[in-house]
């Protein structure tokens, strides 16, 4: 629990390295209809072997913004194909962790969702997967430096319960993960003593918050 | 003894109501979570739930100490009494 005051206002930007500019504003300006509302153009300054650069910005909507560096005269680091332009992976990282970090953008409905589709799948990017997880639909591609990018929709909204079950989730993780030898088996049991010893008592709270 | 708790979203609505046709398992509720309990075996089967895998795999909240799971795969979900061995 946290009795913090919440002041965020969530993501100012994402910021990214790209070797392929052109195919960074294709993908993001010319293909997915993204504006692009910042730039910065800057002489290499601070450590000396720090590049000129380009810092450039695209609006994600909601104000919120996913960014890019190309630095001038940089070449990719890596030839490998597993992996994108900011880290690789050799043949002892398995296929469901490389996948695993991606960008997902919030659409607001089904309409938008398949208009996006629309828009990648007329392009080189088109969707590669469209799945229906346990309460949003997403569609997925890697944009051209490799970055896994997502578009999702909520199926439903979200109900107090859900808020309740991801407290009673993370407070039984960290008792979990605190002794050794974490496993999945664990988590079930101690939340399980977590849901006896709580989940009683806030639907009773619930039940009195929403009295007039 | 055998519990299982399942959050009562409408996704998971099925499982519950599956879970309660076998008269030796009873469904009661604590909180906003179907209790879901037997003196033996909890066996649902995937199918008659109508829940797709996305939802069949993260359905369940927990599964009380003295139960454990012993099938949970696109066929059943089973949970069983933890027998200490002799």
């Amino acid at each position: 629990m946290t009795d913090q005051d919440h002041r965020a206002k969530g993501v100012d930007h994402a910021a990214f390295p790209t070797f392929d500019p052109a195919g960074t504003v294709r993908f993001y300006r010319d293909v997915l209809g993204f504006p692009v509302v910042h730039s910065i153009c800057a002489a290499g300054w601070g450590p000396e072997n720090h590049p000129d650069f380009i810092h450039f910005f695209f609006d994600i909507g909601n104000d919120d913004r996913i960014a890019f560096f190309y630095y001038f005269g940089a070449k990719p680091y890596s030839d490998s194909d597993r992996g994108d332009a900011y880290a690789s992976f050799g043949p002892e990282v398995p296929e469901y962790f490389i996948r695993s970090r991606h960008l997902a953008i919030h659409v607001d409905n089904y309409e938008d969702l398949m208009e996006y589709r629309r828009r990648l799948d007329d392009s080189q990017w088109p969707v590669e997967m469209q799945i229906q997880h346990e309460t949003i639909e997403s569609i997925y591609t890697h944009d051209p430096n490799g970055y896994m990018i997502e578009f999702t929709m909520a199926l439903r909204p979200v109900t107090p319960q859900e808020d309740l079950d991801a407290t009673l989730t993370i407070d039984a993780l960290l008792d979990v993960v605190a002794e050794p030898d974490p496993t999945f088996g664990k988590l079930l049991a101690r939340k399980a003593e977590l849901i006896v010893q709580r989940a009683a008592d806030w639907e009773l709270a619930q039940a009195e918050t929403a009295q007039p | 003894m055998t519990a299982l708790y399942v959050l009562d979203v409408p996704e998971n609505t099925p499982l519950a109501k599956v879970a309660a046709e076998d008269p030796e398992v009873s469904v009661g509720r604590i909180g906003p979570y179907f209790e879901i309990t037997a003196t033996g075996p909890i066996v649902i089967d995937r199918r008659a739930t109508g829940c797709r895998h996305a939802v069949w795999y993260s359905s369940v909240a927990g599964v009380a100490p003295g139960s454990r799971i012993v099938q949970h795969d696109k066929n059943a979900l089973r949970v069983e009494p933890v027998t200490e061995p002799a």
